[in-house]
């Protein structure tokens, strides 16, 4: 970097110039979209069936109408922010205990098991797979002509098919099934990198001071994994709150049983794609910014203490 | 000694009997599912909608020439589309994250501060943040049904600027650059002949992830492309959820979805180790 | 109370991927001069040692020749792969680390860096379940020893790198083990906290009653530390022996060149028996041995022949007759002068004392060397064994 100051006049400006095709892309495609959104959220702007209402004006009228309660007594943006918290919740603490448990596994000295770059392939395999297909293969799989019903059914576990797409539990619990097959390998894969960062000597120095394997763990381990674990976490929830593609196929963009499984990103979908209500969906990405602006400070806090 | 020996030999052939069955229970749990896709699309419909049976069908060809051939799911069509635009995004994004990354490393100018300081700032911003506007103006100026609508933002991709900087901050010693200057290189040779070269490893690993990332993308296209000749792969298989499962032929149906993730596991299986290695050396400090 | 005893100990670690890689790899790996079996890498091998109570061994050697490996057989950290371990005549093969009654200090210190020094100190105490204000007492004595009082609130990371190693030591000592290893604990110091800390450790042994082994490479703590030392090169052992025994009766060529500093100068020559006596010639030049050295070499039968000759730098005079040598570069230290020469086709040093005068020494300046009698070393051809032992 020193050396780079010494003659800042002459090469300044390729600086400029490398990052032009970036910025231009997005402040065209990002920045101004996004300003569009936070703008639109304060107008009238939608269709009704060929009609063109709006834009006009409104305040802060979408959101109020967000956050006010609907026919049914429910304010369906909590409802929807709840239904992805759930299911977020769902899958995401079996992915961090099996993901934990897991990467002490692979990094154990002691147990040095065999085929585990076989095994670390496989178990992050499903995080590459085009999530709406996996979901579909799931609705097929879990369908009530589908081979789980019919394995089931054949094994005497069931008398009849369950249609578990269109019960609350079972639906929620299929997506939250398909979030942690989804991403307990990639946890798996970053926790791992987390404790083989931590020196060997530590580990080796405790079982000489007298710790036992639990010890070990629960007084090393954990503690200098934690600022990684907590970074993961957040990052997760980030990743849940975004949770769109398995919901939306999963329940035909419905968000069936009874609007159980709906998600708050389906519902911006839900505006954008019929009615092109760019008001409300203004207001539902603001939001959305809001949440996921106080979780990155977070991790960007996170990330700074740790350098 | 031989008894302490037994002892703790025992307790480690237990403690590593249970590790295996621990990771071999979720290694199954995540080859089961494709394995039963795997099986399902060698089977006709009848023996589909019958007594299911772990037997693979004959009919796998059969399938793959019904799902190939489908007139309301044109999934070739729809993997051409797919191919073009992570295809190519997957280059814009790996070559001018690393071009931004580059500049904010090596160049020293009165916003680099601030203009590093904003894309990592905006790199956690979900995109479904901006697709309301992104929508509205694509109406507006009559941009849907567009590919390159879905490629040229890939451009701009802070998550990528972030790794490549930091690569290049482990990687690329300063003093390479100067002596490219010396040597006469401009610099824009030097970055693409000798930078880029450096970054190789780099550069592959987000193209692949890239690649995959908007091979798997539902949401913005599935705003924007209703043209059946223009759709992606995911939006084909969503419009496979509305289909009458007691009419529709279910062999087809699984081929339609192997088909979506077949390159992905193609990929996959090629490159795996180094995919892995990608995603350690992704994570939180490099 | 605490002997150590390690009787034919052998390690062999399993070939794993990278090490058959690196075979077929033409590179110069580090450890290349290993010996790979198909059995695995031999690391340590034929290692036999009584250490006797409250005794300070070094085991000294270049890297890679197994110094810290038998260091970790004896921590526990490394599975023995044949031979015994015993400590206080109890077989320890298969014992846990933490029931052997030992503590290691760390290359790298290894503290623990979320704790605070405090907590550092007190982990293995707490891990016992000493009462608190047994661990408390405890630990303020270790931190009085080694001067740490002040820091034992602080995170290791706000230490430096000498309170760090004085912490590490603490951590060791606070439980009173029979046996302290330290694996090369100054090498992450600098040249002058390295001797300073040098010094503390000699005086810290007055005051801790227990066995010390301590591995390094550097043959000056080597001397200065241990009551014993044991030189290891390729995973075998060189010599054990007193600092003074090594140094002056080295048992072979490795031995001669690894200890002493500037490293002894070897001529190729040959050994001429007269009788009872002995000369040692290089070239023209010959020089009779002294008394003591004749009757080892007559004792041991030693016949005339060809032999690497080794004098120490300080042990050459210069004269009027003699090796004929050619000055190449000096070296002035102070108190005396190194004088790099060639003499006999070799690389020689010279430390010639400047008794206050000031001695030039100019470039292609032609000298004559004369050798001491009794302290010139000869050296078997064949096996590089000394030949008086």
């Amino acid at each position: 970097m020193k050396k780079g100051k010494q003659q800042p006049i002459s090469y300044a400006k390729w600086g400029y110039i490398f990052i032009i095709p970036f910025f231009v892309v997005y402040i065209i495609f990002t920045l101004y979209p996004q300003i569009l959104t936070f703008y639109n959220s304060f107008f009238e702007n939608y269709k009704e069936g060929l009609t063109q209402v709006g834009p006009n004006f409104v305040g802060l009228d979408n959101y109020i109408q967000l956050l006010s309660p609907g026919s049914d007594g429910t304010i369906d943006i909590f409802k929807y922010f709840g239904n992805t918290m759930i299911m977020w919740i769902a899958g995401a603490i079996p992915q961090f205990v099996v993901a934990l448990l897991l990467a002490l596994i692979f990094t154990s000295s002691r147990l040095k098991l065999k085929g585990q770059g076989f095994a670390k392939a496989v178990i992050y395999m499903p995080n590459l797979i085009m999530a709406s297909a996996f979901a579909m293969l799931f609705f097929s799989l879990f369908s009530t002509v589908g081979p789980i019903n019919k394995m089931l059914i054949d094994s005497g576990i069931l008398d009849k098919a369950i249609d578990f797409a269109s019960i609350k539990i079972t639906a929620r619990g299929l997506v939250a099934v398909m979030n942690f097959i989804m991403w307990f390998g990639n946890t798996t894969i970053v926790l791992m990198a987390g404790i083989m960062g931590i020196d060997e000597a530590l580990f080796e120095s405790a079982r000489i001071d007298g710790a036992t394997s639990t010890h070990v763990f629960t007084d090393i381990t954990l503690p200098l994994l934690r600022p990684i674990l907590v970074y993961v976490m957040i990052t997760s929830l980030i990743g849940g709150l975004q949770m769109f593609d398995v919901p939306q196929v999963l329940s035909k963009g419905v968000g069936m049983p009874d609007r159980s499984t709906f998600t708050v990103v389906m519902y911006l979908n839900n505006y954008l794609g019929g009615s092109k209500n760019y008001g409300m969906a203004g207001a539902i990405s603001v939001i959305l910014f809001v949440i996921t602006g106080i979780l990155s400070i977070l991790v960007f806090k996170l990330m700074k203490k740790e350098d | 000694m031989e008894d302490q020996n037994k002892t703790s030999r025992t307790k480690l052939i237990i403690s590593r009997l249970f590790a295996y069955i621990f990771v071999g229970f979720f290694c199954i749990l995540c080859i089961f599912f494709f394995y039963l896709l795997v099986l399902n699309s060698t089977k006709t419909n009848f023996e589909l909608q019958g007594k299911f049976s772990f037997i693979p069908g004959t009919n796998f060809i059969t399938n793959f020439t019904n799902a190939i051939n489908d007139d309301f799911v044109k999934i070739p069509v729809g993997m051409v589309n797919s191919f073009i635009v992570a295809s190519i995004s997957a280059l814009l994004t790996t070559y001018f994250s690393a071009l931004t990354a580059y500049a904010t490393y090596v160049y020293d100018f009165k916003l680099k501060k601030l203009v590093t300081t904003f894309i990592i700032g905006v790199m956690m911003i979900p995109s479904q943040v901006s697709a309301a506007g992104f929508v509205q103006l694509a109406f507006k100026f009559g941009l849907t049904n567009k590919l390159w609508v879905l490629i040229i933002p890939s451009i701009a991709a802070p998550a990528v600027y972030f790794y490549m900087k930091q690569y290049l901050e482990a990687t690329l010693p300063l003093e390479m650059i100067e002596a490219a200057r010396i040597d006469g290189s401009s610099e824009f040779a030097t970055f693409n002949r000798i930078v880029l070269p450096i970054m190789k490893p780099a550069v592959a690993v987000q193209m692949i992830f890239s690649f995959v990332g908007s091979w798997n993308n539902f949401f913005l296209p599935g705003l924007l492309l209703t043209e059946p000749e223009l759709k992606t792969v995911p939006i084909m298989i969503s419009q496979l959820r509305s289909a009458d499962f007691a009419k529709f032929d279910l062999g087809k149906l699984y081929m339609f979805i192997l088909l979506a993730i077949l390159p992905v596991v193609v990929v996959y299986l090629l490159l795996s180790k180094f995919i892995i290695k990608g995603v350690t050396s992704g994570s939180v400090k490099g | 109370m605490a002997k150590v005893q390690l009787k034919n100990i052998k390690k062999v670690y399993p070939l794993t991927e990278d090490i058959k890689k690196k075979k077929k790899d033409d590179k110069p790996a580090k450890k290349i001069n290993l010996q790979i079996t198909p059995e695995g890498v031999v690391a340590v091998q034929e290692f036999n040692i009584d250490i006797k109570d409250k005794e300070f061994i070094v085991l000294v050697g270049p890297s890679g020749c197994g110094k810290s490996t038998t260091l970790r057989m004896v921590a526990g950290l490394e599975e023995i792969t044949s031979g015994e371990l015993l400590i206080d005549d109890v077989v320890m093969n298969y014992v846990e680390p933490k029931d052997r009654d030992i503590a290691m200090v760390f290359q790298n210190y290894a503290l623990y860096p979320h704790m605070t020094v405090f907590d550092n100190i007190a982990y293995s105490l707490r891990l016992k379940r000493l009462p608190k204000a047994e661990i408390e007492k405890k630990v303020y004595e270790a931190a009085d020893i080694l001067d740490i009082r002040e820091y034992l609130n602080r995170k290791p990371k706000n230490l430096s790198g000498g309170q760090r190693q004085r912490v590490a030591i603490g951590r060791a000592i606070v439980r009173n083990p029979k046996v302290l290893l330290m694996d090369e604990p100054l090498s992450n110091l600098d040249a002058k906290l390295r001797n300073q800390m040098r010094a503390e450790i000699i005086k810290l042994r007055e005051k801790i009653n227990t066995t010390f082994i301590y591995v390094t490479h550097d043959q000056t703590e080597a001397m200065t530390l241990g009551d014993r030392i044991v030189v290891m090169k390729d995973g075998y052992i060189q010599q054990i022996g007193t600092p003074q025994d090594v140094f002056n009766h080295p048992a072979n060529l490795f031995v001669a060149g690894f200890i002493g500093s500037p490293r002894m100068n070897i001529f190729d020559g040959q050994l001429v028996r007269n009788g009872n006596s002995y000369q040692v010639k290089i070239g023209d030049y010959a020089c009779a041995l002294s008394e003591k050295k004749c009757a080892r070499l007559v004792a041991n039968n030693v016949a005339s022949q060809d032999v690497y000759i080794g004098a120490r730098p300080d042990h050459i005079e210069l004269s009027e007759t003699g090796l004929e040598a050619i000055v190449d570069v000096t070296e002035l230290m102070g108190s005396d002068i190194h004088v790099h020469m060639i003499a006999a086709d070799k690389d020689t040093i010279v430390i010639v004392p400047t008794n206050g005068e000031s001695l030039l020494f100019n470039k292609k300046d032609k000298l004559n060397l004369k050798l001491v009698p009794n302290t010139i070393h000869v050296f078997s051809k064949e096996t590089e064994k000394n030949l008086e032992w």
